[in-house]
Parts: structure tokens; sequence; C-alpha cells
């Protein structure tokens, strides 16, 4: 492949001779990009927002530095101050030089020479960041012709394709005419890096750019990305709040708390032994794909740091568990940890933490969880209290805009079957598109389904079914949905907010007022806060609040929609363990969805694996981690980064091809054979047979089944 | 619906990014309450911030007392006729000069500004009222419904408006023509705000609290009065504001060209259409009715341009970092 | 494709029969033709009365059923729109008004579309600066202004710039005077009558497309897709103008679609104040005659451009925006 880029640069001789001043000035290991004291702030309602306050680093050539942090960190303010694409509003100092030049005092025109030429910059959202009206190849040009003015019509094209390939487009050519709104996400962000590598950049900047696309489509695109930066041997910044994912990308890494650096080290000493109390605390409050649930997560006490109203001394102080009282008066800088090479650390309590060789479980407090009221009961003598067969669920396709015609049908579940038992928790996984969701809704909707049943407490639901009936059930099952933010009416108080479901119950006041007393409490906040709104809580709170109000009506089922994906790491555990302490005290049954495999292996017992509106293997949450028999299941499970970053290279990932088929297209045999990496290896017979017969769910292995006609045991 | 962009919708940018994000801890301080800046403090704050808004408000209500007391401190009655002064200049004993018909041209203003604001007031009332409910109902029951309230709501838009408007006002006259006048305005006026608040109504009941309530068996009507209307709160007020410059121009035009209200009753537009006629001999006739008007439209504009600067969650006034 | 565009077509013609036919209804319901006759001095006899108003299909005390399905037959079968009360025929009357409005009315819309949509992409980019503030005030300043005050203002500032010249240099009335043959002196004379008419068609448009076309280009210049054109090199104001503003001229593009309407409801004041004999007048005279059969003609006119406008909004977006193309 470093043929690729020698070859155009013979071709492109012009490009080159203007390129090659900073070629040399840039070898391997130099200095590409420095950042000093930087400090951005913005005004809003709420007075000044410091987002970044005084970031530094270094950057090489042919590096990857990680930028690790919550929402409201300050690593994509530090990112756009770098591209110089911050709003007119912001107050940027500091100074960051890029190949010895100082940007901050650069003015837009100036800085556009060096956007997508030296600095290239990859964002978060693929499905808005490319231009609805113009086509991929009219893009890609621009990206060409903007640095290279003059480079001949045939010698864009020739290079723009070339540029799709190596981002692993296929039919590139065809695919130039095509509009952005025909590609699917993880296309779309193969575009966008396609376009970032254009000019062969000497920085990367990529922001969260995995964090919108599927597990296995995340693996696909961070091989590009780590493709695209070998080849053009550019230095990466790498900014996520996903640890697992830095593991396997970074070489270093930065990590932020309230716009500033708390700990910087290698990826390896990071998270081998982190001293900062907060990278601590967001290690230890991440469950682990590869291993079983051993105990209960740790949360990070407390909400995260208000931008605009800083406390004095370290910011994380209220929520430290080491914080003293110079802690909160002045805040520590970021200094080089003792005894370390290379890492260093912002906490006034450092020598302590080396000398007492403090871990997470040290600094923070492991909770005890409640024992389960089913505990000890084997899964055949509890009650089942859903049984789906065979589900169905098609939706009409209409055409887009103008002509709202037919023109299909989206089989948005083909063919479910599950069952859940008191007191258990069973996972629903599966990428977007595969009809985790719609399954939920299909079971909410309390309607007798298009094709196959639903059966609720033995209660089979039926178009027959009476008003009473109805009713009763929808308080047996409750929902939880992924955003508590749109969850909850921001117009009613809480207490409107929890009493809804009990006055549709038709309870009076007195019931409904202990009641919600009561739930506040279950959900560990404070009963006074009832009269307060929804925004006035953080996220995890109002999580919170939505689990009380699904509980009030004492439901024996509850389904999960991704309930902790929209919180952030430090919060998340916290929930995660509400959920278990309150299954465990209640002995209500979860089915819960969410992509995120390491919560699905920490939280339940049972797994389900969905694909293409099919349930492709099911058992328990062990098993089907461990021994995986479907090889969309085995894929799924190498796809899902680590975070441990020594584990993250040894480990073998399947990566694999193509994309979802459309849930339009009717498929006459196996779902998956169009990707699938086993049937590769199947004879022609084989082959045949996974093309022609949809294999059904068959057990394999006592209590796991699979729907493949060749899984392998191993 | 205004407010719920802000939780929704894509984050724009890294400053605004992380400006949000910090409204929202703002707003989650549940325990130590000192930064926190509550919905409506903050709409009020950023309403008074414009000068332009304060003006128009302190300058409508000067017209609204000018209208309801006016003609206390006048010394004629709009409908007494002085033969005395047909046509003349402004002068000690006609402030604003009188028409050619000899009416006193303050009394007449003051009468015709009362007339107009009347009008404006209570057809972008009513008119707001009817699109509402309509508008949510058709978008909140999906199905045939929904299909045949769209059909009919296009079909409404076909015949211009104006037209129908002004055959039903033109058989009125007297002194009920300006109630007609309003009923006309109303009634084929909320057809297209209608389908605008059909659309808003279809994004919000995707909410994921209007589904919860679904879920939870709260019936329909109940869910369309707590979750939907409030919702909708916001745009209905600037609406309703801006509504009023909408209906004094309809009122004005439609008197101007003598289909609207007619003597002996008086508005502003029926003024100018007097105006019109003497527009070389008496020119006061024409421009003191005008600039009234244009001053009530104005300050009615003013205020809600302002309102919707401070509701709107992406105004950029919030200033500049210091 | 065709398939498509025919049955919208369909649907639109019955939408179209529903609406006329629900304004010869109301028009019959609120028009009172016979106190046209009633109120001549000295009052004709009530039979030549009922005979003139029968003569137009106009008589009240024919059941509104049978004057319905007669005017109906007579629309469809020889396209005849009926006769006014004072027996003059309706569509004639329509169709010699049409031209000027159309003469009006284009001049005016275009001028109003180039004036509006530069300022609007203008005030845009330099949104809250100075000029974008006064610019603002100045089109909401016209955008206030009721149509007659501003019509009226237009012609009183005309006479008033004669007066001081001591020459003609605007009519104020009509659209042509000239009676000669020579093309340019027609051409200037034309010059002179429609500059006035013109500004005030023209002012409210430019307002509102300024002001939307503003909104629509701030709500695109803050999108992703913008962010990442700059990433590429593109500098602010190459990446609004090559990504922002192209993206955000196809709603205006949808609106002018539906501007078509206005050449029936745009110039109703402007053509009053200046006596230009068009369709708006036209209307009024008949709303004023207790016309019925001459308001449901102008309905029927009305819609049809209303639907036009439609109609080519919605080819014109299909075609501009590649997400909703027909592949």
């Amino acid at each position: 492949m470093t043929m690729f880029f020698r070859k155009t640069k013979s071709t492109n001789n012009s490009a080159a001779q203007n390129q090659s001043p900073k070629r040399t000035a840039a070898a391997q290991g130099d200095v590409v990009l420095s950042v000093r004291d930087l400090h951005v702030s913005f005004a809003s309602e709420a007075g000044t927002v410091r987002a970044v306050r005084g970031m530094n680093f270094d950057l090489r050539r042919g590096e990857t530095l990680g930028i690790v942090g919550e929402s409201g960190s300050g690593k994509s303010v530090t990112s756009m101050s770098i591209m110089g694409l911050l709003d007119s509003n912001a107050k940027v100092t500091g100074s960051i030089t890029f190949r010895g030049e100082e940007l901050l005092t650069k003015t837009d025109a100036e800085m556009s020479k060096i956007r997508g030429d030296g600095i290239a910059m990859v964002f978060q959202d693929p499905l808005s960041a490319l231009t609805p009206v113009y086509s991929i190849g009219e893009q890609m040009k621009e990206a060409l012709v903007i640095h290279n003015p003059g480079m001949p019509e045939d010698e864009v094209e020739r290079r723009s394709i070339e540029l799709l390939e190596l981002v692993g487009i296929p039919n590139a050519k065809e695919r130039l005419k095509s509009y952005p709104h025909q590609f699917s996400g993880g296309m779309r962000q193969r575009v966008v890096i396609a376009m970032a590598i254009a000019n062969n950049p000497d920085v990367i900047i990529a922001d969260e750019p995995t964090t919108a696309l599927d597990v296995t489509i995340q693996a696909q695109v961070l091989d590009v990305l780590k493709k695209a930066q070998r080849e053009t041997g550019a230095a990466l910044i790498f900014i996520t709040h996903d640890l697992g994912v830095i593991a396997g990308v970074a070489d270093q890494i930065v990590v932020m708390y309230a716009g500033r650096p708390v700990e910087q080290a290698s990826v390896e000493d990071i998270f081998a032994h982190p001293v900062m109390p907060y990278t601590m605390g967001l290690l230890g409050a991440v469950p682990r794909p590869d291993r079983d649930k051993t105990d209960r997560l740790v949360p990070i006490p407390g909400s995260p740091v208000n931008l605009a109203a800083l406390p004095t001394g370290c910011p994380f102080a209220p929520r430290c568990p080491l914080a003293v009282d110079a802690c909160r008066a002045n805040e520590p800088n970021l200094e080089p940890v003792p005894g370390r090479n290379g890492q260093s650390a912002a906490c006034h309590r450092t020598r302590e933490i080396l000398d007492r060789g403090l871990t997470f479980r040290d600094v923070y407090e492991v909770g005890k969880g409640v024992a389960s009221k089913f505990a000890g009961v084997p899964r055949e003598r509890r009650a089942v209290v859903l049984d789906v067969q065979h589900l169905k669920k098609t939706f009409p396709l209409t055409s887009g805009g103008f002509l709202r015609r037919k023109i299909g049908e989206v089989h948005a579940v083909d063919d479910v079957t599950l069952d859940v038992r008191e007191g258990e928790t069973v996972a629903l996984v599966g990428e977007s598109g595969s009809g985790k969701s719609t399954t939920l809704l299909e079971i909410m909707n309390l309607q007798q389904p298009e094709s196959g049943s639903i059966t609720l407490f033995g209660q089979p639901v039926t178009k027959g079914l009476k008003r009473a009936q109805r009713r009763e059930l929808h308080h047996s099952v409750q929902y939880i949905f992924q955003d508590p933010m749109s969850s909850l009416d921001p117009r009613l108080p809480v207490y409107d907010v929890l009493a809804e479901p009990l006055k549709a119950l038709g309870w009076d006041r007195k019931r409904i007022n202990d009641r919600i007393g009561e739930l506040m409490e279950l959900v560990e906040l404070n009963p006074d806060q009832v009269d307060r709104f929804p925004t006035q809580f953080s996220g995890g709170q109002r999580q919170r609040i939505a689990i009380a109000r699904a509980l009030s009506v004492n439901p024996k089922l509850v389904l999960l929609d991704e309930p902790v994906s929209a919180l952030d790491v430090s919060i998340q555990a916290g929930v995660i363990n509400l959920l278990e302490d309150l299954q465990n005290k209640l002995g209500v049954a979860y089915l819960f969805v969410a992509h995120n495999l390491s919560v699905i292996r920490h939280i339940s017992s049972r797994v389900a694996v969905m694909y293409l509106g099919h349930i492709v293997e099911s058992g328990t949450t062990t098993e089907v981690f461990e021994h995986p028999l479907h090889p969309y299941t085995q894929a799924l499970m190498s796809a899902v980064p680590v975070p441990d970053p020594i584990a993250e290279r040894q480990r073998h990932r399947v990566v694999l091809q193509g994309e979802l088929p459309s849930p339009t297209e009717r498929i006459a045999g196996c779902p998956f054979a169009s990707r699938c990496p086993l049937r590769l290896t199947l004879s022609e017979e084989q082959r045949a047979m996974c093309d022609s017969q949809p294999p059904a769910l068959k057990q394999w292995q006592p209590d796991h089944v699979a729907a493949c006609h060749f899984a392998q045991v191993s | 619906m205004t407010d719920n962009t802000n939780d929704t919708e894509h984050k724009h940018s890294a400053a605004q990014d992380a400006s949000q994000a910090a409204t929202q801890t703002t707003a989650s301080q549940t325990k130590r309450e000192f930064h926190r800046t509550g919905r409506m403090t903050l709409y009020v704050r950023r309403f008074f911030r414009r000068p332009s808004a304060v003006a128009g408000l302190v300058l409508l209500l000067i017209l609204i007392f000018f209208a309801l007391f006016g003609s206390k401190i006048g010394k004629w009655d709009y409908e007494e006729l002085d033969f005395m002064s047909l046509g003349t200049p402004p002068s000690a004993d006609h402030w604003l000069g009188t028409t050619a018909g000899g009416s006193d041209l303050y009394a007449m203003i003051v009468r015709g500004l009362g007339r107009s604001l009347s009008i404006g007031i209570l057809s972008s009332l009513a008119t707001t009222a009817i699109a509402a409910i309509l508008g949510t109902a058709i978008a909140f029951f999906e199905g045939w419904f929904e299909k045949v309230g769209m059909w009919l709501l296009d079909m409404l838009l076909v015949v211009p408006s104006f037209l129908l408007i002004a055959m039903i006002v033109r058989s009125s006259a007297g002194t009920s023509g300006w109630l007609w006048l309003t009923f006309g305005l109303t009634a084929f006026g909320w057809i297209g705000y209608a389908r605008v608040l059909r659309t808003l109504t279809m994004s919000l009941r995707e909410l994921d609290y209007v589904h919860a309530a679904k879920f939870m068996g709260v019936n329909p009507f109940r869910i369309i009065v707590r979750h939907l209307v409030p919702n909708l709160g916001s745009v209905l007020i600037i609406n309703t504001v801006l509504g009023v410059v909408g209906a004094v121009g309809s009122e004005t035009s439609l008197s101007f060209l003598g289909l609207g209200i007619k003597a002996p009753d008086t508005s502003l537009g029926t003024l100018l259409n007097e105006g019109q006629s003497v527009i070389l001999t008496a020119p006061w006739v024409l421009i003191f009715p005008s600039i009234v008007l244009i001053l009530l439209t104005f300050s009615v504009q003013m205020i809600g341009d302002g309102l919707r600067d401070a509701i709107d969650p992406y105004s950029r006034s919030g200033g500049k970092a210091e | 494709m065709l398939k498509y565009i025919i049955k919208r077509i369909v649907n639109y013609a019955v939408m179209l029969f529903v609406a006329v036919s629900m304004t010869y209804f109301l028009a019959s319901a609120f028009m009172d033709p016979r106190s046209n006759y009633m109120s001549r001095h000295p009052q004709p006899p009530v039979e030549s009365v009922n005979r003139s108003l029968d003569n137009a299909n106009i008589n009240d005390q024919t059941p509104i059923i049978i004057r319905y399905l007669h005017w109906l037959k007579n629309v469809v079968t020889k396209w005849d729109w009926g006769l006014a009360p004072d027996q003059s025929p309706v569509g004639p009357a329509v169709a010699s008004r049409i031209s000027a409005s159309v003469q009006l009315v284009t001049i005016a819309t275009v001028l109003s579309i180039l004036i509006g949509v530069s300022i609007g992409v203008y005030t845009a980019i330099r949104q809250y600066k100075w000029q974008d503030r006064a610019l603002n005030v100045v089109a909401t300043f016209f955008l206030v202004i009721p149509p007659a005050v501003l019509g009226l203002f237009v012609a009183f500032g005309a006479i008033a710039l004669n007066n001081a010249a001591g020459a003609r240099i605007f009519f104020v009335t009509g659209l042509h005077s000239y009676e000669g043959s020579n093309p340019w002196l027609w051409f200037v004379d034309f010059l002179q009558h429609i500059v006035l008419p013109t500004i005030v068609i023209t002012i409210p448009g430019a307002v509102s497309y300024h002001l939307t076309q503003r909104t629509y280009l701030l709500d695109t210049m803050n999108a992703d897709y913008v962010r990442t054109a700059r990433a590429k090199g593109l500098t602010l104001n190459q990446a609004i103008r090559k990504h922002a503003l192209r993206t955000s001229l196809i709603p205006t593009t949808v609106n002018i679609a539906f501007s078509i309407a206005s050449v029936f409801t745009g110039a109703v004041i402007t053509e009053t104040v200046f006596a230009i004999n068009g369709l708006g007048r036209y209307f009024v005279t008949t709303i004023n005659n207790n016309d019925i059969n001459g308001a449901t003609a102008i309905a029927a006119f009305g819609g049809v451009c209303t639907l036009a406008g439609a109609l080519l909004a919605d080819i014109l977006s299909a075609w501009l925006d590649p997400r909703i193309r027909l592949s």
C-alpha cells in the first residue's frame, strides 16, 4: 500500500511540489502540532462558560493522541479551536502552533489554507456531515480542487476513486454519482474520512467518529481510520468518551475534566495504573464485555461539573472521595508523577496515592447489592411473564417527498421468539435496524400482532381482549426510554410526572401522595424535590425519575430501550446498580434492549441476538458471550472494544464485510448469508442451502439455540 | 416545541454544545441553588434586553390607552358633524383637522383605532384558538381522520380567502358590521395556520413523553391538553401577537376597498378610504390615520419579534464573552 | 412518474370543483342582486326585475340547487360562466383583465425575488451586525405598512414630485395612455405608468423574500455539512455560498412557485389605488355589484392559479432536492 502514495506523488507532480516543504519539515517523530495554555470561553445566559482552561499537549508525527472526557469536558472545543472553527462569540487565548506557525492569530482565509490540507477533521455525525444536494463526486472534487487549483478533471476523478477505494467503498466509480442520502451512516463516515485524507494531511482530528455507528460498523471504520493514518503517516487526535475504543486506538492519552487535562500518559499506563481519582473512577465505572460479572459497578458520586460556575479549587473535589481542604482551596496543576516516565496528573494527593498504591476499589465505595427475591429458584420453576412466538411486524414503505406511493414493505420484525421469566433480565442485542425497538413497541402496543403471538402473564394478547383486561395489562408492563430528557415532559414538576400513571389507575390523592414519597426513596432521590422540574435534575437523576414512574404501578415486566446509553460513563454505573437492586428487591422482570454489549454482559442473565428482524441466537449470557454459535454473534462479540489496551491488541477481530441488507428485501435463505464469514468456508452444496433455506432456531447446547445450518460447537 | 429543540436536535457547534452543557448543569444543581435561571425569568430577561421590544410594548400600551380614553379628552364626538368646518386643516378647535364631511378627525381616529384594535385582537385570538384545536386534532388522531382533514384544509385554501371574507362582510353594514368582519377574518383566516400547527404537532406526537403517556393508558384528550397544547404554547403566543398585524392589515384593506367597515361606524381603513379622495385637498385626512396605523402595526410587530427572539433557543442575545 | 402527476391533477380538479361550488353557494347566500334593481329610481316593476334576474340565473326565488345545476351545466358544456346583474357576460370580462394583471404582477414579482433574496443572503451572513439590524428595521417597517397606506403614499409622493418638477413624470392612473404607433414612445409611456404600482407591489414582496431567505439561510448555515466544507478548506464565506445557500434556495423556489396565485390576490389594493383595470379591481366590482357569477368566476381563476402554483412547487422541489427526486 505504500506504493499507493508514491504513485500519487509522481503522477501528481504539481501538488507534490507544493507540498514538499511541509513534508520535510515534519519528519516522523517530530512535533507537528503543539497546544500551549489554551483557554476558550463562551458567553451564555448562565454566565461565562469556561469550556477549556489550560490545555497543553504536543502531537508527534505518526502518533495517535486520545483525548478522553465526558460531555462538557472541553474535548470537542479543543479540537474546534485547532481547526479555527469555533463560533465567533468564543474567546480563545494561548497558543496553537502547527509546523511552527501560530494558528490562533490567523484569519479565516489563512486558516482555510491549512484546513483540509495540513489538518483535516472527521466529525461525529456522518448523517449530517455531507451536503445533501451535492453528489459524493462533487464533494470529493471540492476537497481536492480547493487545495490543488487547476487539477485536471480526469486526475480529480482518478484520485477520488482511489480514495474511495482506500476507505473501502465498493463500485467507487459509480458511487461518485450517488448522493449522500443513498449511503448508510458507516459509508458516509468513510466518505468523510476519504475527504479528510485527500490532501495527505499531517494531522487528522477525529471527534467521536464512531459514536453514532453500530459496533460492527465501528470496527470497520476504526480499521479504515488506522489504515488512512498509516498511509498518510499523519498524527491522529482521537476524541472519544468510549474507553474501550481509545484502548485499541491511542498511543498517548489525555483525560479531560471540566476543561482541563487532569491526567496524561501512555495508553498502557493510564489503563494499568491511573493516578488521578477521576481517571480511576472512569475506568472502574465501565463494565467489561470480556469477563463475567463479578462485582457491582462503582459509580462516581455527584453530578457533572457546571462550567459556568466552577468551584474554587479542584473542579473534581466535590465528587472526589479523597478530597481534602487543600483540594477545595486551589486547583492542582498537571505535574509529572514521580517515578513514572511520561505520566502526569493534576492532583494534590498524588503522593499518597502512589505511596499507598491506591486503586479505584480503595478510593471509591463499592456498595453492597440486595439479594434477589428469586435467588435459588431455578429458571424452570419461575413463571413465564412474557412469551413471544414468531412475532412479525411490517411497515408500508412510501417513497420520500412528493409522490407518496407505497413502494414496498419494511420487514422490521420478521421472526422473533423469546420468553422472559420472573425476576430475570433478558437482553435483546442487535444493531440499528435489526428490529429490537420495534419488538418492544409491538409488545407495548397490546394489540394482536400481524402474525405470531404475544402472551403476557399467561394471557394471550388478542383482539378479543376486554377493556379492563387491557388496562390491567397496561399496568403490568411498563416502558423506560433511552433519553430521560425527552421522556419526561419538561413542563410538569416531578410530582405530576409520577402521578400521571397513578391517576390513570384512578387512585385517590392521599394514596398517590404516599406512593410518590415511597417511589422517590426507592430510586434514591430526595422526596422533598418532587416540586422541581425535570430540567433541574441531571441526566442520571432524570433517568431515576423515569424508572420511578415506570415502577409506580408495580409492574411485573419492564421493557427498557437503551436506558443508559444517553448517560455519561460516570453516571451510567449508578443507574445500572439501581436497576439491579430494584429487580432483586421487587422481583420485576426486565426485557432490556441495548447496543452496548459490556452493559448487557453485566446486567442480563440471558441474551437474545437479533439480526434483520430475526432472533439468530439465544441462551444464557455467559454461554452466548463465551461460546457464540452463530457467525453473526461471533463477529459482534469480536467487534466490541475492550477497555484494556493489552487485551485489545491481542484480540482477533472478525470484521464483517458489507452492510445490513435493506429490510425491504425478501431474502429466500438465511438473512445473514450475504455477509457471513462462515459461508465462505463452506462447500457449494452447503452454500446453496444457506441461500435457499431460512435456518430455524435449533438447540445446539443445553439452553443455547442458534439459527444457523452449520454452526460450529467449539 | 421550541423548548424541546434544545434536547432533541443535533447540537450545532462546539460552542453551543458547551454552553448548553453549562445551562443544563446549571439547572441540575438541585442541592445548591445558587445559579439557577427559570424558564420564564429567562424569557422575560431576554425580552426586556431588546430595546425595540420594550419600545413596542410601551407604544402599544399608549395606543390602547388612547383608544380607550382618548374620547374623554377630545372636544367632539365622532358622530358629530361640524358644518362650519368642512375639510379644515388642524386647528385649536379640531386638533387634527376635519374630514370633507365635517367630522372631527381626532375623534374619528380614536374611534377607528379602537375598532381596528378590537377587530385585530379578537380575530387573531379566535383564529389561533380554532387553528390550535383543529390543527392538533388532525395530527393527533392519525389515519383517515387526518387524511380527510388535510384534504379539507387544502381544499379551503384553493379559493383566496380575501374574496370569501369580502363576500360575507359586504352584506352587513351598520354597527354590527365590525362583528361580521371579525367573523369573516376568523372563519377564513385559520386554515393556513392550522396546517402549520398540524406539522408541529406531528413532530410532537413522536416525543417520548407523549408515547410514555400513551403507554401508561392516559386518555387521548388528556394527552392533547396536558402535553401537546402547552408545548405549542410559545408558538401560539407569538403567532397570536403577530396575527394581530395581519388581521389589522386585512381589516384596513377591506375597509379601504369599501368592503369592510362602513359609515356611520369607522375604522382606520375607512378613514384611509376617505383620505384617498381628498389626497390633494386635505392630506391630513390621509396622513394622521396612516401614522396611527403604522404605529399600531409596528409596535405589535416589535413585541412579536421580541417574544420570538426571547423564546428561540438558538438566539444569540446571550451577548459576548468578556 | 407521469401517472402520479396525472393522479395529482385529478385530485386538484376535484378540490377545485368542490371549492368553486362552495364559493357559488356562499356567494348566492350572501349576495343580493335583487337589491341592485330595487334601489333604482324609479323602482322597476317586479316582473321585469325577475325577468332580468332569471335571465342571469341569479333569481333568489328560484331554488338554489336548480340555479347551481343550471350554472354548472353552462360552465361544463359551453364554458359559459354566466351573466352579471347588468346582463354583461362574465367570462369575457375576466379574460380581458388577465393581461393587465399579468403585466403588473410579473415585473414586480421578478424584481421582488431579485431584491429580496439578495438582501436576505446579505443579512444572514451578517447576522446581528449593524447592516442586518438596519435592514431588518427597514424590512419590519415595510412589513407592517398596510398595502393601502403604502399605495396612497407612493401616489401622494409621485404627485408631489410631478408638481415640483412641473411636468408629468409619473402617471397615477391606468397602464397606458399613449395612442400613437411609435414603439419607443409607447414603451416610455408604459414605464411612466408601471413604475409606481410596481414599487407598491415589489416592496412587500421583497421584504417577505428577504425575511424568509434570511431565516432559511441561517437554518442551513449552522448545519454540520457547512462545518465539513470549512474543514475541507473552504473559507466561511465560500462554505456558505456553496453549501448553505444552495440548500436554502430550495424552499425559496417553492415559495416563488406558490406566488403564482398572487396574479390574482396580490394586486387588489394596488389596482384600486392606481385605477388599473386588472382582475383585482374587477373583483371589487363584482362584490360591490352583487355579481354572483362574476365572483365565482374570479374564485375559479384564483383557485386555478393556486393549484398551478402548488403543482409547480412540487415538481420544482422534486427536481432541486435529490432527497425527494424520483429515481
